[in-house]
């Protein structure tokens, strides 16, 4: 029996990484197999690397590297029927989560967000990471796998974007914009030339051209484009700002009218309260979408101006917001509370949690807030010219 | 008559979860001999394709390993686990009754050498 020595099973082991094997495991295995063939089958002065040359053509057809090709080949193709597998039930349960939850949406039923973000979910995070994995597996040069990646990664983005939209969370914009520039500006130059070029593909890289022109084309004509924001950020602001001074004129038409008669107090009290308490929540809510407390008609030039925020993130990004709309909805309620004066209706408006007012813009909520404190201000009026006696009575 | 690498390639799993389930633990190179021995030469399975399964096998948790140094080298030997256990008497079945199917299939009546 032979005996192999150290010496010999570095040379062994070198020789077996220089021929491509590199998982060490198998390493280990090959050093191990080949030292029990040489110390079973050469004699104990025989010639080390000669036999060594001689056996190891044992272990593969064309080169070594095959035993781990192969070892790599079964265990990819191991994950590859679980990958499918994956791949088709959670397509199909997002497809059905999807269709189930725009009919609830259609038929304004509970459950409908729910299925929804569901369905975009796992169709962009599950179904499509799988089918691009897979799809690259099959294709062999390397500009097809790039350009399936591309296109999927523009797929995953566009439709995270759809949801993070719908779902109010932030980067939707960021997301949507990106989608189809790296559809336009890097997946399609590669595909094109890539398919130009060959006459039989020529046609059909001519015609998706076109069509994924025309889709990006087409959504970027739907989407706002900044100045556009920014215009109707103005129209907002000034629409704001006419308010505000409605409300000015109609405080001092009403402040003439206190000097002649101040016997309401309850009722002036508690109106007084609504319009304070409306004027600090404004406050807050202009510090929010403009970052300054209050509004000046040179805001245009200030750049201050009511974009598109909105209350459920100025309610959860304010710690003073929940707060100051709250003092609002206790001195409305109370003033609703007392006798002769014409309540203010709050359906619809931001205090009204019920029908999820929450999800309105800030400027919308600046018009609520202006609007009570309008119909606040009338109850006042009438209370002051009615002399107030009967209120008098009845508290 | 040594047979075809395509026959032994459908055969090799069950072949070595069968010998792991007599031999409780082997190493690679003893497999390859066991069933050298035991076909009289018939089968010979090759390096290239056992290591590959193994490691499927170890990868499936159907064999755990132990690996013994001895200086440089290292000996990893395979063992069932229980998983594989009970998987080798089902892959023993299923291939018992293929092989009937197979029978039935080519019309094989007598055993011809």
């Amino acid at each position: 029996m032979y005996c192999i020595n150290e010496q010999q099973i570095d040379y062994i082991l070198n020789d077996i990484s220089a021929r491509g094997v590199e998982m060490e495991s198998l390493q280990l295995n090959l050093l191990d197999h080949i030292c029990c063939i040489i110390e079973q089958e050469l004699e104990e002065n025989g010639d080390f690397e000669r036999f060594y040359r001689t056996i190891i053509p044992r272990f593969y057809k064309d080169k070594l590297s095959e035993i781990e090709e192969e070892t790599h080949l079964l265990l990819t193709n191991k994950n590859y029927y679980v990958m499918k597998k994956v791949m088709i039930s959670s397509g199909t349960f997002s497809a059905a989560a999807l269709t189930i939850g725009i009919i609830l949406k259609y038929m304004h039923a509970p459950g409908a967000s729910i299925m929804i973000v569901l369905g975009i979910g796992i169709a962009s995070l599950v179904f499509l990471p799988l089918l691009v994995t897979l799809k690259v597996k099959e294709k062999q040069k390397s500009k097809d796998k790039l350009l399936i990646v591309l296109g999927s990664i523009s797929a995953i983005m566009m439709s995270l974007a759809i949801l993070f939209k719908i779902q109010h969370w932030p980067g939707a914009n960021v997301m949507g914009v990106l989608s189809p520039a790296i559809l336009a500006l890097v997946f399609l130059p590669i595909y094109f030339f890539g398919g130009i070029r060959n006459p039989e593909t020529k046609v059909n890289t001519i015609v998706s051209s076109v069509l994924i022109i025309m889709g990006c084309g087409l959504f970027f004509s739907l989407t706002m484009t900044p100045a556009g924001m920014k215009i109707e950020g103005i129209r907002v602001t000034s629409s704001y700002l006419r308010n505000e001074d409605i409300l000015k004129n109609e405080e001092r038409q009403v402040a003439k009218l206190a000097k002649t008669d101040s016997i309401n107090a309850v009722a002036v009290t508690a109106s007084k309260n609504v319009l304070k308490t409306c004027e600090d929540l404004k406050a807050e809510l202009l510090e929010y979408a403009t970052g300054v407390k209050a509004l000046s008609s040179d805001f245009e030039s200030r750049n201050e101006i009511i974009g598109t925020a909105n209350v459920q993130d100025f309610l959860s990004i304010r710690e003073s917001g929940p707060g100051k709309l709250k003092a609002v909805n206790e001195a409305v309620f109370y003033f609703n509370s007392l006798h002769n004066i014409k309540p203010i209706p709050v359906t619809w408006t931001i205090l009204d949690q019920s029908n999820n007012q929450y999800n309105n813009k800030v400027y919308m909520a600046l018009n609520d807030v202006i609007q009570i404190q309008m119909l606040a201000l009338q109850n006042q009026r009438a209370l002051y010219e009615s002399g107030g006696q009967k209120e008098l009575v009845m508290q | 008559m040594i047979y075809s690498s395509e026959l032994i390639k459908g055969t090799l799993k069950t072949i070595v979860l069968k010998l792991l389930e007599d031999n409780s633990r082997m190493y690679g190179y003893e497999i390859t001999q066991r069933v050298k021995e035991l076909t009289f030469d018939k089968i010979q399975i090759t390096e290239g394709a056992l290591y590959p399964t193994l490691h499927v096998l170890e990868e499936d948790g159907l064999v755990t390993t132990e690996l013994e140094y001895n200086g440089k080298r290292a000996r990893k030997y395979y063992s069932l686990s229980p998983e594989g256990k009970s998987k080798t008497k089902e892959r023993v079945d299923e291939l018992a009754d293929f092989m009937n199917t197979m029978k039935f299939l080519l019309d094989i009546k007598t055993q011809t050498t």
